[in-house]
């Protein structure tokens, strides 16, 4: 008895881990034919599984899914949606388990080099000029390693907001020269920004401006200061050398705002929605944010600013270039799906000409060129002079500014060496050469032992 | 017959499904994960699971001043979490058992704040703590307090923050615990020490203390359990942030499991901290098992 249950015990395990790993088989590999794909082809009867980001900006979009749907005779379920940090987590857990049995994901241009060819190439199933009507930069942005893994959705880049009413008052205007010798006026550097926050500054009613503190938004938000003071996070040689002189500087930007108190002492644990939030609440003087606010912001319904908000592109750094963090959120299908035409079609009815028409009208940044000047004349057609001017300010920002950071694998783990650091030199747990010197010593091993050299 | 019914197929027939059950929920996650702990295992190679590479990531784990950063201070969150709670919830247990009428009712309130789940508890403290809009720093302005106290972010408060999160949450169940072994305490040794005049600090130190110790014991084991895998409330309320401070046992190997994505070294964290779960275990059975001989 004791040997059979002993014998029975080794047979379960044994089958456990056959289960398991045949469960992480992958599929065969489906012929690749480049050909026309339509946005509404015939598809009766299949189903694709999706899964999406989530949230009240993305949301409009997927309302249109039932027009494609009726057109095309497909089902389309959506079997995650969520902010893109999780969606990133739950898409690295089924790429582990084997279990990317769906067929199209969410995705960014930051973070699709971490997916490998868990997603197609689309210049092997649909002719090149399938993308002609899509901004260049932003179908460069989406190509990994010569592959385009995604189609384009919306773009995101930051420039600054501010109070109109705090910059035309007088009082404030004859006190700043005073003080700093120079005009009151929308910054045009971040040493000036700088200056009028803590300017504006005057806790705990109201801060000079606000930014984000951790996780990948703070490293961001310190790339593009970085290089806007003409520094670089690596080498050409993937050698981490963001401890210069423009990288220290950089960081003093941050903490010199936190010492003077021209920030909420919070601010560590703010993302984007706290300081949306914080700015709509009247209660911070700049804010740097991407387009997508900007209705809100001038919304009397969600903001105490509406009507008193206005915005000026990036300031720039010492080295004369405006900081430009940008990114794509697009749309991939996956390798293993079985519906790839279906897929691929479904993508470009959600990535067509009035997709992007409807998601722009929430002031979301289209990557079809066409839409740009669309969007423009139809707002000022209905005498919405702030929108148009949305986005005539952030189609320069796009043209002229905009960077994504470097397109590798590495970058998500990357910045969760570099944000404690940020954060440490920040709270001044350690000075800004110390926190940077220490980020680039553990940045050099992970793209080490990642290989680079 | 029970002869034939040993020999029999039958049984073990029967219990295969649970067998099987078992083996994925408990022993091959284990096996599983003890094995990854020797790969690099890295979720976004899969292929990296079949690269065996010894005690490597054990090692590198002693390199790792982060680490046992997180570990010494999840060993200190512990200590302090559960010795206020202990000393609260007794305080508790004492007072509701002097009480004669609608005991049932406050036993009944005092069970509140465990049907909340951590993750809420997280969130609702992390409203309370806020520095701009939370009522803890609303409320101190009334008393003339101007500056904004930042509590999820300032070097010692935010770690007493979460710990005061947890220890609300946590006080009621060892209240409870407490409180039955109180009530299941017998009358004759209080009677005797009444009749010879003892005080009410003696009783307690003499008789109350020694007589409630296995009760002590049991819920010092649970929750120090509990405790040392603390992850929720830090989650949502500091992230381990910033710049660490807040940074939990849990916390980080969940950075490094799952965000990062390298799973190996998560592995080999989770043994390691184990560790930590098994040997208060232990200490806490120890004691509870001296303090039946005593009595």
């Amino acid at each position: 008895m004791r040997k059979g249950t002993i014998l029975l015990l080794v047979l379960v395990l044994l089958l456990s881990f056959v289960l398991l790993f045949n469960g992480g088989k992958k599929e065969e590999a489906v012929e690749k034919k480049v050909m026309e794909i339509s946005e509404f082809g015939d598809y009766s009867g299949i189903t694709l599984n999706c899964k999406f980001i989530g949230g009240a900006m993305y949301e409009p979009l997927y309302e249109r899914i039932p027009i494609w749907e009726e057109s095309t005779g497909a089902k389309v379920v959506i079997l995650s949606k969520k902010n893109h940090f999780d969606i990133d987590r739950e898409m690295k857990q089924d790429i582990a388990a084997g279990t990317v049995d769906w067929d199209v994901g969410t995705n960014h241009s930051s973070f699709a080099p971490s997916y490998g060819n868990t997603f197609i190439n689309l210049y092997d199933y649909v002719p090149k000029d399938t993308f002609a009507p899509f901004l260049e930069r932003a179908i460069d942005n989406c190509t990994v390693q010569g592959k385009l893994v995604q189609i384009p959705r919306h773009g995101d880049v930051s420039n600054l907001y501010f109070i109109k009413s705090i910059f035309k008052d007088e009082e404030n205007k004859r006190k700043f020269k005073a003080q700093y010798g120079y005009e009151l006026k929308p910054p045009e550097t971040y040493d000036q920004y700088k200056d009028m926050a803590i300017f504006f500054t005057n806790p705990p009613d109201f801060y000079g401006t606000v930014y984000v503190g951790k996780d990948e938004a703070v490293c961001g938000r310190f790339y593009e200061i970085l290089i806007a003071n003409g520094g670089r996070l690596f080498d050409d040689n993937w050698y981490p050398i963001f401890n210069s002189k423009e990288g220290i500087k950089s960081l003093q930007w941050f903490i010199d705002l936190y010492e003077a108190k021209a920030v909420p002492p919070g601010v560590l644990n703010y993302l984007w929605g706290d300081t949306g939030m914080g700015f709509a609440s009247g209660t911070i003087g700049l804010n740097m944010d991407w387009a997508g606010w900007s209705a809100f912001f001038n919304d009397p319904e969600n903001s105490k600013i509406a009507g008193d908000v206005d915005f000026v592109r990036a300031p720039k750094g010492d080295a004369g270039l405006r900081s430009g963090w940008a990114g794509w959120h697009s749309f991939s299908v996956t390798a293993n799906s079985k519906n790839k035409e279906a897929a691929i079609s479904f993508l470009l009815f959600l990535t067509n000409y009035d997709s992007q028409m409807s998601e722009a009208r929430t002031g979301l940044l289209p990557s079809r060129a066409k839409v740009w000047d669309d969007i423009v004349a139809e707002l000022e057609s209905k005498g919405n002079d702030f929108m148009a001017k949305v986005f005539q300010t952030w189609k320069l920002s796009m043209a002229e500014d905009a960077f994504t950071p470097p397109l590798i694998p590495e970058w998500p783990e990357f910045t969760n060496i570099l944000f404690p650091e940020l954060q440490a030199a920040i709270v001044g747990d350690k000075t800004a050469k110390q926190a940077l010197d220490e980020a680039t010593k553990v940045a050099d091993q992970l793209m080490r032992d990642a290989g680079y050299y | 017959m029970i002869r034939n019914l040993r020999k029999s197929r039958f049984p073990m027939l029967m219990i295969t499904p649970s067998l099987v059950v078992i083996a994925f929920i408990v022993i091959f996650p284990l096996l599983f994960s003890l094995y990854a702990s020797f790969t690099p295992y890295y979720l976004l190679k899969p292929n990296t699971l079949f690269n065996f590479v010894g005690f490597k990531n054990y090692l590198n784990l002693f390199r790792d001043k982060y680490f046992w950063q997180a570990f010494f201070r999840t060993i200190l969150f512990l200590a302090v979490v559960v010795n206020l709670e202990l000393f609260m919830g007794l305080a508790v247990a004492l007072l509701i058992q002097r009480i004669v009428k609608g005991s049932r009712i406050i036993r009944t309130v005092l069970m509140i704040p465990m049907m909340f789940a951590p993750v809420l508890v997280g969130f609702k403290f992390k409203f309370l703590l806020n520095d701009n809009i939370g009522l803890v720093n609303n409320f101190l302005q009334l008393f003339g307090v101007t500056r904004v106290i930042p509590w999820l972010i300032d070097k010692k408060l935010s770690l007493l923050s979460i710990m005061g999160a947890e220890i609300w949450t946590s006080t009621p169940l060892m209240a409870i615990i407490l409180l039955a072994g109180l009530l299941s305490l017998p009358n004759d040794p209080f009677e005797a020490a009444r009749v010879d005049g003892a005080s009410n600090f003696q009783m307690f130190r003499y008789i109350t203390w020694p007589l409630l110790s296995p009760f002590v014991y049991i819920a010092l084991a649970i929750r120090s359990l509990d405790v040392a895998r603390a992850y929720d409330i830090v989650r949502i309320m500091t992230g381990g942030g910033p710049a660490r401070r807040t940074e939990l046992l849990w916390t980080y190997i969940y950075r490094k499991g799952i965000v990062d994505a390298r799973f190996g070294i998560a592995s080999a964290m989770s043994y390691i901290a184990i560790i930590i779960s098994i040997l208060f275990t232990y200490f806490f059975f120890r004691q509870l098992i001296k303090a039946r001989v005593v009595q």
